[in-house]
């Protein structure tokens, strides 16, 4: 009851219409910087910090708020429209979402986006308000070996963005784990495939394989057409959802939220991995796997709410430990100490008002996002009508934005012109991408989590089914991969029985 | 800010020509890190305090700083506008990675600010002093998980050096190394590992809590406010201080290179800067002109051999 | 391939060069993992390890992709139109090579110009002009405005100032 109440009085606060401009200039700025691919949320909030130093706390904490949402949400919006992940956590929102627009759906798509990362914010917004110490305290108890049970799991339902050739579904997801070996090894600092290029030591920048194989690599395929251009990007039917598309996507919302708050809340899960697990989900439970892979609503209502979700999780071990989870988690963390805010383990009781502020000022920005947001939807699917030359040169341009912004070396341009070939590559012969992207993300998360888990039990491979959790995990992992397996097994035994029925 | 720009610039007469330039200060790191903090809260003060009317921070993330680096050797040389932040991580970074470009490629400026190395046990753990901690060391290495930031770091640095002073073999300590501040920090509060390393800030506020038993800090002397002994004072000879420092563009004339250096002196003698580090947490460790060489160049020779000794440097 | 020839069923040469593209990589790995330190200390599993075991499945898949081949089981691509794909590739390699001599305005000009060149759009000069519009807006707004650090040329430094 004592939270509940200082909540409203942040709301109180945050109501005014003064700090309601602040929400709305911070959610502007922030969804107009992130929609920039490449340019993800940490840059972004980085960016725009400075902007909120010289308000009060309570217009700055919730500009900040709102700039934080804002870049989160951006990166959807070139994903769908435009086939351009803006960051790693909307690279699954592409898969679907593009075609979607392609079926001139991107306003649905758009809307279940827009509306879906509002639900997640909302709900998981309350649960970081009012779990958080208990969320907290299970994310904790999970080490290593529990992470590395967590990466299988992905790499598991992975397939699920594999499309429809297993062999060339494997060979990209394997093409991205062998990119990923490039750089220094984590934990002995051994130079791996780097050939003495210092632009290497770090490894391959997710942005930057991500828009060059999508954005690039489309734009090249695309130009490259010679037959009778498909109607790709016009707009028909109405920019609003129907009632089938709320029907489909509300449970994708809760299944999201429920899949990314948790993951985001613990200290190595992370939104790009939810939003790759809801994607798996969504694609198991739904009742038209047909559409999936051409445009199926829910492989965007749920991974766009659970990369949201995911964000709210990140702050519950930001607010309750003062642990920065993530790049952006890190930035925020200096951005609360121009308020002589020190997170850690008491801050909820040494600066209660401060903390219900910021959470208000969270809701508070989810609203204005949303409201900002859905009324825009009709003009960025009249992006879509600027016609192709200036588009796709606009698209480029932006593009090349974001690594040059980032980091303007000529070995980053290279890789971005050399992987964009790749990706066109791929394309041409039904290679799918996203699983490149997803192999780039997983491999060193994996490969690092089971070295630590077993450096920790001094080479003891039980380790790794030592633990509840991360037996469980393994054994969920192992039934997926088994159990269609010898459901194809016995369904050829019944086609081959039926085949020489027939002989007889 | 204009008779502060004035002030400076009289100061600034006094030496060198009074003009105020504009900066442009390379963070060797993502955004969010320590380096990239300085650089940035060099920027407001610098700004402010109008002693530069214009700065700017890019980031070149990657490999312990020494791709930024390399970058600022190669595009930077003789532009006495040019900053770069690096520290003592860089050191070691430069000799793990064997990058071509070391910091003889720079021209250091100053140190301006550092923090002590902090070893933590979880709350629950049974170890309760430093030197328990060792004896489990001693009597077997690989039962002590140590989790700390990236490989050949600080932290990594901080282990070896401890181990060898307490003659157990470097290379047979079970280091743990994870990325990013926040998540060996999970590790340690969840008692997934023996023992951690990190900057003693970093910990500061779960040792408060209660969630964290502090063990000892690497500084010289105590510090004040915080209530544990000095790795030296437990017994074991070592002091490591993670400190961070400006420096500008190779080849530069002495002229330029004062007027840097003086640009930094203000900024370290300026009221915005001290309120910066207060708010931050950071130490003022300023240390400029020769004595900071010579201490630049006993780091790198410590750093050499304890690498050495670790088996992260052939 | 020099067997008779089944209609839509024909084994594909792109098939082929696209397993040796995956051996090649695998081979890659596997050179590269050997010069490594085989250092796992208390882990057991070092740094080249993992690299092998990729460069292993990368060995299998590329088989597979051989197998494939043969049986005729791969996608083929629509007839494709080089010059498009050349003028955008050109378009970014200007880009690459003139960014710092040049800055962001003028070859973001070259590069929007290109592909829109690439995209049919004549003439070319017309593309290039609306790029530079366009690669000025984003220059002022991102590296004046928000202090994003863009690589400036002559005509930045004659528009914004220094």
């Amino acid at each position: 009851m004592d939270s509940f109440s200082l909540l409203m009085q942040g709301l109180e606060t945050a109501l005014q219409p003064m700090i309601l401009l602040y929400a709305l200039v911070g959610v502007v700025l922030g969804t107009a910087v992130g929609v920039l691919p490449g340019i993800g949320p940490a840059l972004t909030v980085a960016l725009l910090l400075p902007v909120t130093y010289g308000l009060d706390p309570a217009g700055s904490l919730i500009m900040f708020a709102g700039i934080y949402y804002g870049g989160m949400y951006g990166g959807s919006t070139t994903s769908i429209l435009l086939n351009t992940p803006g960051e790693s956590a909307s690279i699954v929102t592409a898969i679907e979402g593009n075609q979607m627009a392609r079926q001139g759906r991107g306003g649905p798509a758009l809307a279940t986006a827009a509306i879906g990362s509002f639900v997640a914010g909302l709900i998981a917004t309350l649960l970081l308000a009012f779990l958080a110490p208990q969320v907290v305290k299970l994310a904790l108890s999970l080490g290593p070996r529990e992470y590395f049970a967590l990466m299988v799991l992905a790499f598991v339902t992975v397939s699920a963005t594999f499309g429809d050739s297993t062999l060339r579904g494997l060979t990209s997801l394997f093409i991205g784990l062998a990119l990923a070996c490039v750089g220094i090894d984590g934990l002995t600092g051994a130079a791996r495939l780097t050939f003495g290029v210092p632009q290497l030591m770090d490894g391959i920048e997710t942005t930057t394989l991500a828009v060059a194989l999508f954005a690039i690599g489309e734009a090249l395929g695309v130009a490259a057409m010679t037959g009778p251009a498909d109607r790709l990007h016009r707009v028909t039917g109405r920019v609003s959802m129907t009632a089938q598309d709320w029907k489909r996507s509300w449970k994708a919302w809760l299944r999201g939220t429920f899949i990314g708050f948790p993951i985001g809340s613990m200290p190595a899960g992370g939104a790009d991995v939810a939003s790759f697990l809801s994607y798996a989900a969504e694609r198991k439970l739904t009742k038209h796997p047909e559409e999936f892979g051409h445009g199926a609503i829910e492989g965007v209502a749920g991974p766009e709410a659970a990369n949201n979700a995911a964000a709210a999780g990140t702050l519950v071990p930001l607010l309750t430990l003062g642990l920065p989870t993530t790049a952006t988690a890190a930035i925020m963390l200096a951005g609360f100490q121009q308020f002589g805010l020190q997170p850690g383990p008491l801050l909820f009781i040494t600066n209660a008002e401060l903390v219900w502020g910021l959470i208000a000022s969270l809701l508070i920005a989810n609203v204005m996002l949303v409201v900002l947001n859905l009324p825009l939807i009709g003009l960025w699917i009249k992006l879509l009508s600027i016609p192709r030359p200036w588009l796709y040169g606009g698209i480029l341009l932006f593009a090349t934005l974001g690594t040059i912004g980032v980091n303007p070396s000529p070995i980053e341009l290279g890789m971005l012109i050399l992987f964009g070939l790749m990706g066109y590559g791929m394309r041409l012969y039904g290679y799918p991408v996203a699983p490149v992207v997803v192999g780039l993300i997983l491999g060193p998360m994996a490969e690092q989590q089971l070295r630590r888990a077993l450096s920790i039990a001094q080479g003891d491979w039980l380790t790794l089914v030592s633990t509840p959790v991360s037996a469980i995990l393994l054994t969920v992992s192992a039934l997926f991969v088994v159990v269609p397996l010898v459901l194809r097994l016995m369904g050829r035994g019944k086609v081959l029985a039926a085949v020489a029925g027939d002989a007889d | 800010m204009k008779h502060a720009f004035l002030g400076a610039a009289f100061a600034a007469a006094l030496a060198v020509p009074a003009f105020a330039q504009d900066y442009t200060i390379m963070a060797p790191a993502n955004p969010g890190g320590g380096w990239d903090g300085t650089a940035r809260a060099m920027q407001e003060v610098l700004q402010a305090e109008g002693i530069a009317p214009s700065v700017e921070v890019i980031n070149v993330p990657g490999a312990g700083g020494t791709v930024g680096l390399a970058q600022f050797v190669a595009d930077s040389a003789g532009d006495p506008t040019k900053l770069i932040v690096g520290g003592y991580v860089m050191v070691g970074a430069i000799l793990t990675n064997a990058s071509p470009v070391t910091l003889a490629d720079v021209t250091p400026i100053a140190r301006l600010t550092g923090d002590t190395q902090a070893i933590v046990v979880p709350a629950a753990s049974d170890i309760q002093t430093l030197g328990d901690l060792v004896e489990k060391l001693k009597a077997d290495p690989g039962a002590v998980s140590w989790a700390g930031g990236s490989a050949g770091g600080t932290d990594h640095i901080t282990v070896g050096l401890l181990a060898k002073a307490a003659g157990v073999d470097p290379t047979k300590i079970n280091y743990v190394a994870f990325s990013g501040g926040g998540e060996a920090m999970a590790a340690i509060l969840g008692n997934q590992v023996t023992a951690g390393v990190s900057s003693v800030g970093e910990f500061a506020e779960q040792v408060k809590a209660g969630t964290m038993r502090l063990l000892a800090v690497s500084s010289a002397e105590r510090m004040p406010g915080i209530d544990a002994p000095t790795i030296k004072e437990a017994g074991f000879d070592v002091v490591v201080q993670n400190w961070r420092m400006i420096a500008a563009a190779p080849g530069l004339s002495d002229e330029q290179k004062a007027k840097v250096a003086a640009d930094i002196e203000k900024l370290n003698a300026s009221a915005g800067w001290t309120s910066m580090l207060e708010t931050k947490g950071w130490a003022n460790t300023y240390l400029a002109g020769e004595a900071f060489d010579t201490q630049l160049a006993a780091d790198i020779a410590t750093t050499e051999t304890v690498l050495r000794d670790i088996g992260l440097v052939k | 391939m020099t067997k008779g020839i089944v209609p839509e069923r024909r084994p594909r040469g792109a098939a082929f060069v696209i397993a040796a593209g995956l051996a090649g990589l695998a081979a890659l790995l596997l050179w590269d993992a050997a010069g490594l330190k085989q250092d796992g200390g208390y882990a057991g599993v070092g740094p080249a390890d993992v690299p092998r075991m990729i460069a292993y499945v990368l060995l299998i898949l590329s088989v597979g992709t051989v197998v494939a081949g043969i049986k005729g089981d791969l996608p083929r691509p629509p007839r494709q139109a080089p010059a498009p794909v050349l003028w955008i590739l050109g378009g970014l390699g200007a880009q690459l090579a003139l960014l710092h001599v040049l800055g962001f305005a003028l070859t973001g000009a070259i590069l929007f110009g290109c592909t829109a060149r690439g995209f049919g759009q004549k003439p070319l000069w017309r593309g290039l002009l609306i790029g530079l519009v366009l690669a000025l807006v984003i220059y002022g707004l991102f590296d004046r405005l928000l202090r994003l650090n863009l690589p400036g040329g002559p005509l930045e430094q004659l528009i914004f100032g220094g």
